[in-house]
């Protein structure tokens, strides 16, 4: 079973640290959410995770079975089994999804085929898919194209980015139910930071983490979540 | 050393009786070549230009095949070839196409080459070297389907290929100019383009020439009532490419497209210069130059569109982005516009920069490795250039870029 652990994370964008001695570790098959107010750091951590240039990891360790994750590009983050979806996925004009996904490291033989039974998964038509990589989709059909990536791609860990924000129920659905099941099909490890309890409820969510101030303030079950939806944040960031 | 003055003029005394050749020459020999204080020539490296190292080509060389010319051929229904600037071989015979070769002295925008090209130094010396001129004809009314290729060779020396296209009233026609050789060479096209009455050409000026030539084109095209010029400049080759590629909308709802597609690395120089004079009413012009500069290479996109008082309703738009794949790379874009009609919708925008650093952050998040995520990136940038030539073209075009790209060092800024 594979195994993400994050330990005291330190992440500072510009002169600002964000994050602030962030822990985390979850296994292959688990469903984590991690939920907290806006400028909690939960977006940072995505991220971070991912190498993106504009964040600056100070402190602390990402290792993905035993491997630490920091000192490796964000391409070999990705080769080694940690993708991330994006809440606002990039366009990338003149590139075509099936391009991004061979030169990713998708068979060359098989990928169409699989683009194909990945979209149909999660309602999307296969003719977007023919279109360059994120122009001109609406923001549901980015979603489902970040979720074709991960079926094709099939990491041990996905973290995704607020990948609920702007979804009608229908496309909130499909997503979840895809995720829900490759937790199952390959064992991935789904790492969820969300605002809203009902991507957690399709998801059904093992473990929910809430963040405060750059660091985990509290996990639980469910409950959690449930709790976060009659108290809001305010307890948690006082009881930190 | 005197070797280009030398065999200039025993080219000029073979020629005794044309007068305005030699009316050119003693233009050209009173005006000298331009300077960089000249502001138009002011990106091209003249310091490094020795016009006499030259020798004007008196005959053609031989002509060889190469693994491009033959990819372009197959899919083109004529091939014509020219060596040196002199026609080797006319090519098969197509309906509603006659390809000559004429002593013509005369500008298809109407009087003499020397009245028409008296301020550029490069055309006057066309005006009294080319061997002659490559003429095209497409008939009234015909509809040519598979491009017409023209393969321009150069292979030695100074070569001064001169053309003129006529589409005849509501001809059709696609043509593929097609330039390479030219090692350690001067190569100095003149071409015109005269579209009657609701004729189209879908044109292609796709520049191949060693990397140690330098190219000085000029292409004009003339456009009457209702004429279409789609006008494609690829420039991969040449130590210092330049293209002058201007467009006269003389009659109404004449439309112009021109793209300029351009690839530049070691010391390379590309300068595009684009004049689109805009006569009459309802006429279009959309300039799209799109390149890419890495090593140490360089290059300029100056465009001019001028718009006559009278010419109500026109439509006159240019774009230029540039990617700068290397910190020493550099980059200008001068965009102008020189307006006498209120009634005109007119629109520039250029850009210049590094590879987005997010868009390839996004694809090495997926698991691309950084290379092939700028190559990506750098072929999504000239997707629209490719897409907008003919298809076979397209592919060959594709891989020439490719191919040249992998031999690119991409350099962050």
């Amino acid at each position: 079973m594979s195994e993400l652990v994050i330990e005291n994370l330190h992440v500072s964008v510009g002169d600002k640290e964000v994050l602030r001695g962030f822990n985390l570790a979850m296994r292959g098959g688990e469903v984590h959410a991690i939920m907290g107010p806006n400028g909690s750091g939960k977006s940072t951590l995505a991220h971070a995770l991912s190498a993106h240039p504009g964040y600056r990891v100070t402190e602390g360790s990402v290792r993905l079975d035993g491997e630490e994750l920091l000192t490796l590009s964000a391409t070999e983050r990705a080769r080694r089994g940690l993708l991330l979806a994006l809440q606002q996925p990039f366009e990338i004009p003149g590139v075509r999804p099936v391009d991004l996904l061979i030169a990713a490291g998708a068979d060359r033989d098989e990928v169409a085929t699989r683009m194909n039974e990945e979209a149909d998964r999660v309602g999307l038509s296969a003719k977007v898919l023919e279109r360059f990589v994120n122009v001109d989709l609406s923001g549901g059909e980015r979603k489902r194209a970040e979720m074709v990536q991960l079926g094709v791609l099939r990491p041990k860990f996905a973290v995704l980015d607020e990948i609920d924000s702007g979804l009608d129920v229908d496309a909130l659905g499909a997503v979840a139910r895809r995720l829900s099941a490759a937790t199952s099909e390959w064992n991935c490890g789904v790492l969820a930071i969300t605002h809203f309890r009902r991507l957690l409820v399709e998801l059904a969510a093992d473990v929910i983490h809430v963040v405060s101030e750059g660091r985990v303030v509290a996990t639980g079950g469910p409950e959690l979540a449930e709790e976060l939806e009659r108290s809001g944040y305010e307890p948690f960031r006082v009881a930190h | 050393m005197e070797n280009f003055t030398t065999s200039a003029t025993s080219f000029l005394l073979e020629h005794a009786k044309n007068v305005v050749r030699h009316d050119a020459w003693s233009a050209f020999v009173e005006s000298g070549l331009p300077l960089t204080s000249d502001e138009v020539w002011r990106y091209a490296p003249l310091g490094n230009f020795a016009l006499e190292r030259y020798q004007v080509a008196q005959a053609p060389g031989g002509v060889t095949n190469s693994p491009l010319v033959d990819a372009l051929a197959a899919g083109s229904g004529r091939v014509v070839r020219v060596v040196d600037g002199f026609l080797v071989d006319a090519g098969r015979d197509t309906d509603g196409v006659e390809v000559s070769v004429e002593e013509s002295v005369d500008s298809l925008a109407g009087g003499s080459l020397l009245e028409h090209y008296e301020r550029d130094s490069f055309a006057l010396l066309n005006c009294a070297l080319a061997p002659s001129t490559l003429v095209v004809r497409v008939a009234p009314g015909a509809h040519v389907t598979a491009p017409i290729l023209i393969v321009y060779s150069a292979t030695s020396g100074a070569s001064f290929p001169r053309t003129h296209v006529i589409l005849g009233r509501g001809a059709q026609a696609t043509i593929i100019e097609y330039f390479e050789g030219g090692r350690d060479g001067l190569v100095v096209p003149l071409e015109e383009y005269q579209l009657d009455d609701n004729a189209s050409l879908q044109l292609v000026n796709y520049q191949r020439l060693d990397a140690t030539a330098w190219h000085v084109a000029r292409t004009t095209g003339f456009l009457a009532r209702d004429a279409r010029l789609v006008q494609g400049v690829v420039g991969l080759g040449s130590h210092y490419d330049r293209s002058r590629n201007d467009a006269e909308l003389r009659g109404a709802n004449a439309s112009n497209e021109l793209r300029t597609t351009f690839l530049g690395a070691g010391d390379q120089v590309h300068d595009f210069r684009t004049h689109q004079l805009h006569l009459a009413p309802r006429t279009t012009s959309t300039l799209l130059s799109k390149g890419a500069v890495a090593d140490s290479s360089r290059s300029v996109y100056t465009g001019l569109i001028e718009i006559e008082k009278g010419a109500k309703r026109t439509d006159a738009r240019q774009t230029n982005h540039n990617l700068l794949l290397s910190p020493a790379a550099h980059a200008d874009s001068v965009p102008n516009l020189d307006i006498r009609e209120n009634d005109v919708m007119c629109a520039h925008a250029s850009s210049v920069g590094p590879l987005d650093e997010l868009q390839r952050w996004y694809l090495e998040s997926r698991g691309v490795s950084r290379a092939d995520a700028e190559r990506l990136l750098i072929q999504g940038f000239f997707y629209e250039m490719l897409t907008a030539l003919p298809s076979d073209l397209a592919q060959v075009v594709e891989a020439d870029v490719t191919d040249t790209l992998s031999r690119v060092a991409v350099v962050a800024p």
